[in-house]
C-alpha cells in the first residue's frame, strides 16, 4: 500500500497548477460565467498544446494515452480553478462513448481532433421532465430510409454553440442508441439557458432532423450500456473536480480566518468555525482518497460499480457542504458577487446535480450492496 | 499508487486469517462484546494471547535486540485489523504504549523485567492517566508523588482505568514536579497492580463492561520504577498517544457491522415483503457503506504516512482517521437501529431481538469512542491548529 505520486503524475499536477494558475484566473472564470460560448479560448488552447485534451485518448489516435488515475489529478486540478472548458464533455465522455463503442471512421475522425482541441464534441442526455436513469431518454429516432429521423428535446446540453458535434441518446425500436449528431442538420434549433454553475447550457429542440445510419455509435441498441460505462469513468473524474473544488474554497477560506477580526481575535480562533474546517478537512482528504481508490481500481481493470458512485456521492456532499459552512465563516461577504465563495457554492450544487445525482447515485450503491 | 497490500503483506494477513479461524473459540472471540473485545480479560483470553506469543506475533515490529522481528509497523496493523475481526483480544498496550516507550526510553533494568513478559504475553497492563480533574487536558494530573528515601510516595486518584480489575502492571503518570509547568512536572511509574495502597473500584458503564477508578494511598514506589527521565512523563505519553489512536479503534470492527447489517437486511422481510425494496433502507445503506469506504481510505492515508514518516508519528493522518471513523460508528449503530425498527429495542442477547441485539448493544457500547482516547473536540482542535494552521482555539 502506497498513496505516493510517481514522478510523472506530480509532474501532471504541477503543470496543470501553472497552466490554470495562469489561464484560469478569478478574472476569466467570471469572464465566462455570462458567456454564451463559455470557453476561456486561450486556456483552451493551453489545454491542447499541453496535451491535456488527449489525456484518455490512446497515442494511435493522437492521445497521450494516460490513465483514469492520471485523468484524477487532473480533474482535481480543474476542479480546484473552476477551469471554464468543455472538457468534460469532449474529452471525456464524447471521446469515451466513441472509444467504447465508435466505429472505426467515427474515432479515426474525431478522436485526433478532439485531441488536439481542434473539435468539441458536447453530450446531449437531458431532457424535460426526464429522470437521469436509461428510462429518461425519450427523444426519439426514428428509422427511415439509410438512417434516423430525430424528434424531441434536449436540455441543459453543456457548450452546444461551440460543439462541432452532439452526441446524442435518443429512444430507438431497439431501445436507446447513441447517434453523432451535426449541430447545424436542419430542424436543430439551439436556445441558451443559464445554469447554476455558470457552464453555458442549451435546449436544443429536435423537429425531424435527418441523421444517416453510419452516425449512431455502436450496435442497435446498445447506447446505455456504452453511456453507462462512460459514466462510471466520468463520475470518478467528477468526484475529482469536486474535491478540489472544495479543497480551494476551504484553503481561501482559512486564509481568510486567520485575518479577519471580530471581538479582537481572528475569526479562526473561535472555535465554532475552526470545527467546521477541521471536519472539511477531514471530509475532503477521505474523499480525495476515495477518487484515488476508485480511479486505481478501475486501472486494475477492476469492477467499479461500486467505487465510482460512491465516490461521486461523498465527494458531491462533501463539496457542497464545504461550501455551504465556507460561506457561514465568510459571513456577510460571502452573499456578494464580488467574492470568489459564491462561484464555489454554486458549483458545488450544480455538480452535486449533474452527471448522476444523489439518488441516481445512492440506487447504484444500494444495488450494487444488496441486489447481487 | 497501489491499495492492495505487497504480497507479503497480503500473505501475512491470510496466514492471521486462517489461523484465526482454525482456533476460533466463541469464549474468547464475541463480537457482542463490541470495544471490550480487545481486552485480554479473562483466563481464556489470557491462554489466548499466549498461542499468539508463541506464533511470534507480539512485538514484530520491535528491534532485534529485544527479541522484535524488526518488520514493518503494517503488520502489527494487519495483525490487529485480523483480531478485532474475529472479535477477538488484540496486542495493545503492552506491545504498543509500554513496550515502545521502554525500548525508547526506559532503563536497562526495565527493559528486562517488563519486555520479555509482553513478547511471551505473561503481563497485562492498566493505563492510568486520566483523573477526574484531568480528562481531554491529560496534562492536568494531580496525582501527587513526592521524593521519600530510595523512591517516591504516590497518593490521590486515577478516573477510567480501564483493565486495572484484571491487570497485573500499572502505567502511571504522576506529577513529581508541582513546581515547574503543567506538562514538564509529569513523571510515568511502573507499579504492581497489588499494591496494597492501591484500591480499585469498578465503574460500570453501559457496555458490556467495566472501567474503574483507583485510589492511590502511599503507594510507595522505587526509584528505579520511574521510567525513563523524572519531568518528561507527558512527553512520552503524547508520542504514544499517536499509536493507541490507530490501534484502539481498528476499522475490522465498524466495517463488520455493516457487512452485518447489509446481510441482515438482504435476507429481512417486513410486511411480507424483503426489507431490501424499501427505499428509505436502500439510501440508508448506500450511505452507510460508502462512509465505510471513506473510513478505509482515511485508515489507508493513516497506515502509508505511518509508513513513509520513518518513525515520526502520523498525527494529522490518524486525527483525522479517529474523528471520522469514531463518527461513522456510532452512526452505523443508529441507522441499524432504525432499520430494525421498533425491534430494535428488544434488549442484546435475546433470540427475539433482530441479530440478537447486536445493534442494540453496540448503540450503547460505541456511545464512547467519539470521547475516549482523545474526543472528537480534540481532534478537531488538531486538525485545526496543526493541519490548518489557525489560531489556537481554546
Ligand atoms: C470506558 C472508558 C474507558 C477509558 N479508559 C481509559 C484508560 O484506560 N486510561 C485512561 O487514562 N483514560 C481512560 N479513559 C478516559 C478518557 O480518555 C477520557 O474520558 C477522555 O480523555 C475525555 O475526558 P473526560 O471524560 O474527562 O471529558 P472532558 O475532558 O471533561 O470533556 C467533556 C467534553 O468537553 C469537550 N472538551 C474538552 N476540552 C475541550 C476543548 N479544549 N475544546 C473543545 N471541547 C473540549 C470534550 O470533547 C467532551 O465533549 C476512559 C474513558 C472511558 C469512558
Amino acid at each position: 500500500m502506497d498513496l505516493d505520486l510517481s514522478e510523472e503524475q506530480q509532474m501532471i499536477i504541477d503543470t496543470t497548477r501553472a497552466v490554470l494558475g495562469e489561464h484560469s484566473t478569478s478574472e476569466v472564470v467570471r469572464l465566462m460565467e455570462d458567456d454564451p460560448k463559455g470557453v476561456a479560448e486561450e486556456l483552451w488552447k493551453q489545454l491542447s498544446e499541453v496535451g491535456f485534451n488527449g489525456l484518455l485518448i490512446p497515442e494511435s489516435y493522437g492521445g497521450g494515452g494516460m490513465t483514469l488515475l492520471e485523468a484524477a489529478f487532473f480533474y482535481e486540478e480543474l476542479g480546484r480553478f473552476m477551469a471554464p472548458v468543455p472538457h468534460f464533455v469532449s474529452c471525456v465522455m464524447s471521446a469515451g462513448v466513441l472509444l467504447e463503442a465508435g466505429s472505426k471512421a467515427q474515432k479515426e475522425t474525431w478522436l485526433p481532433k478532439i485531441a488536439d482541441g481542434s473539435a468539441i464534441l458536447t453530450t446531449a442526455w437531458y431532457e424535460p421532465g426526464r429522470g437521469q436513469g436509461e428510462a429518461g431518454v425519450a427523444l426519439e429516432a426514428v428509422s427511415s430510409g439509410d438512417g434516423f429521423v430525430l424528434s424531441g428535446v434536449k436540455r441543459s446540453v453543456p457548450y452546444a454553440a461551440v460543439a462541432d458535434q452532439l452526441v446524442v441518446l435518443a429512444r430507438t425500436a431497439d431501445g436507446v442508441d447513441l447517434f453523432l449528431v451535426d449541430p447545424t442538420s436542419e430542424g436543430l434549433t439551439l436556445t441558451f439557458h443559464q445554469s447554476q454553475g455558470r457552464e453555458p447550457h442549451y435546449r436544443i429542440d429536435f423537429d425531424g432532423v435527418q441523421v444517416p445510419a453510419e452516425n449512431r455509435i455502436g450496435a442497435a441498441g446498445s447506447g446505455w450500456a456504452t453511456w453507462n460505462t462512460v459514466m462510471h469513468d466520468g463520475i470518478i473524474l467528477q468526484a475529482a473536480s469536486a474535491v478540489g473544488g472544495a479543497d480551494r474554497c476551504l484553503m481561501e477560506t482559512v486564509e481568510y480566518a486567520n485575518q479577519r477580526v471580530q471581538f479582537d481575535k481572528p475569526l479562526g480562533a473561535f472555535q465554532a468555525l475552526a470545527h467546521y474546517m477541521a471536519d472539511a478537512s477531514t471530509k475532503i482528504d477521505g474523499g480525495r482518497v476515495l477518487v484515488h481508490e476508485a480511479a486505481w481500481n478501475r486501472v486494475q481493470g477492476r469492477s467499479v460499480a461500486r467505487f465510482a458512485p460512491m465516490a461521486k456521492l461523498f465527494c458531491a456532499e462533501t463539496y457542497r457542504e464545504t461550501t455551504r459552512v465556507c460561506a457561514q465563516i465568510w459571513g456577510g461577504v460571502a452573499f456578494t458577487i464580488e467574492y470568489d465563495v459564491q462561484m464555489f457554492f454554486r458549483r458545488a450544487k450544480h455538480l452535486q446535480l449533474s452527471w448522476w445525482d444523489t439518488p441516481y447515485l445512492e440506487e447504484l450503491v444500494a444495488a450494487d450492496v444488496l441486489d447481487r | 499508487m497501489n491499495f492492495d497490500f505487497s504480497p507479503e503483506e497480503q500473505k501475512f494477513a491470510e496466514e492471521v486469517d486462517q489461523w484465526l479461524t482454525e482456533n476460533h473459540d466463541p469464549v474468547v472471540m464475541d463480537h457482542h462484546r463490541e470495544n471490550f473485545t480487545q481486552l485480554a480479560d479473562t483466563p481464556e483470553r489470557r491462554a489466548f494471547m499466549k498461542k499468539l506469543a508463541a506464533q511470534g506475533w507480539l512485538g514484530m515490529s520491535w528491534p532485534k535486540e529485544y527479541g522484535g522481528q524488526e518488520i514493518e509497523g503494517v503488520y502489527e496493523y494487519i495483525l490487529n485489523e485480523a483480531l478485532s475481526k474475529h472479535a477477538a483480544p488484540q496486542i495493545g498496550k503492552g506491545v504498543g504504549i509500554i513496550g515502545k516507550t521502554l525500548i525508547r526510553h526506559g532503563s536497562d533494568k526495565l527493559k528486562d523485567e517488563f519486555l520479555p513478559k509482553v513478547l511471551h504475553a505473561d503481563i497485562e497492563f492498566a493505563v492510568g492517566y486520566s483523573e477526574p480533574e484531568a480528562g481531554s487536558d491529560a496534562a492536568n494530573m494531580q496525582l501527587k508523588a513526592e521524593k521519600v528515601d530510595g523512591g517516591w510516595n504516590l497518593n490521590g486518584q486515577k478516573m477510567w482505568t480501564t483493565s486495572a480489575h484484571f491487570a497485573d502492571w500499572y502505567w502511571v503518570g504522576a506529577r513529581t514536579d508541582p513546581d515547574k509547568s503543567k506538562h514538564a512536572g509529569l513523571s510515568l511509574f511502573l507499579i504492581p497492580m497489588d499494591h496494597p495502597g492501591l484500591e480499585v473500584q469498578s465503574l460500570p458503564t453501559i457496555g458490556k463492561d467495566t472501567t474503574n477508578q483507583v485510589f492511590f494511598e502511599d503507594v510507595f514506589v522505587p526509584d528505579d520504577y520511574l521510567v525513563g527521565e523524572r519531568g518528561k512523563g507527558f512527553q512520552y505519553i503524547s508520542e504514544a498517544l499517536d499509536l493507541e489512536r490507530f490501534t484502539m479503534f481498528t476499522l475490522s470492527p465498524i466495517a463488520n457491522r455493516t457487512d452485518v447489517l447489509v446481510d441482515w437486511v438482504k435476507a429481512a422481510q417486513r410486511d411480507d415483503a424483503p426489507l431490501k425494496n424499501d427505499p428509505n433502507v436502500r439510501r440508508t445503506i448506500a450511505q452507510i457503506v460508502t462512509d465505510t469506504a471513506v473510513a478505509k481510505g482515511l485508515s489507508t492515508r493513516f497506515v502509508c504516512a505511518a509508513k513513509d514518516g520513518g518513525g515520526k508519528p502520523p498525527t494529522i493522518p490518524s486525527s483525522q482517521y479517529k474523528l471520522f471513523t469514531t463518527s461513522l460508528s456510532q452512526r452505523v449503530c443508529k441507522d441499524a437501529l432504525d432499520i430494525t425498527g421498533h425491534e430494535g429495542t428488544i434488549m442484546e442477547g435475546q433470540d427475539e431481538a433482530p441479530l440478537r441485539g447486536r445493534f442494540e448493544g453496540a448503540y450503547r457500547a460505541t456511545m464512547n469512542e467519539t470521547v475516549g482516547g482523545g474526543s472528537s473536540e480534540i481532534q478537531k482542535n488538531i486538525i485545526a491548529r496543526r493541519h490548518l494552521g489557525l489560531p489556537k482555539n481554546f
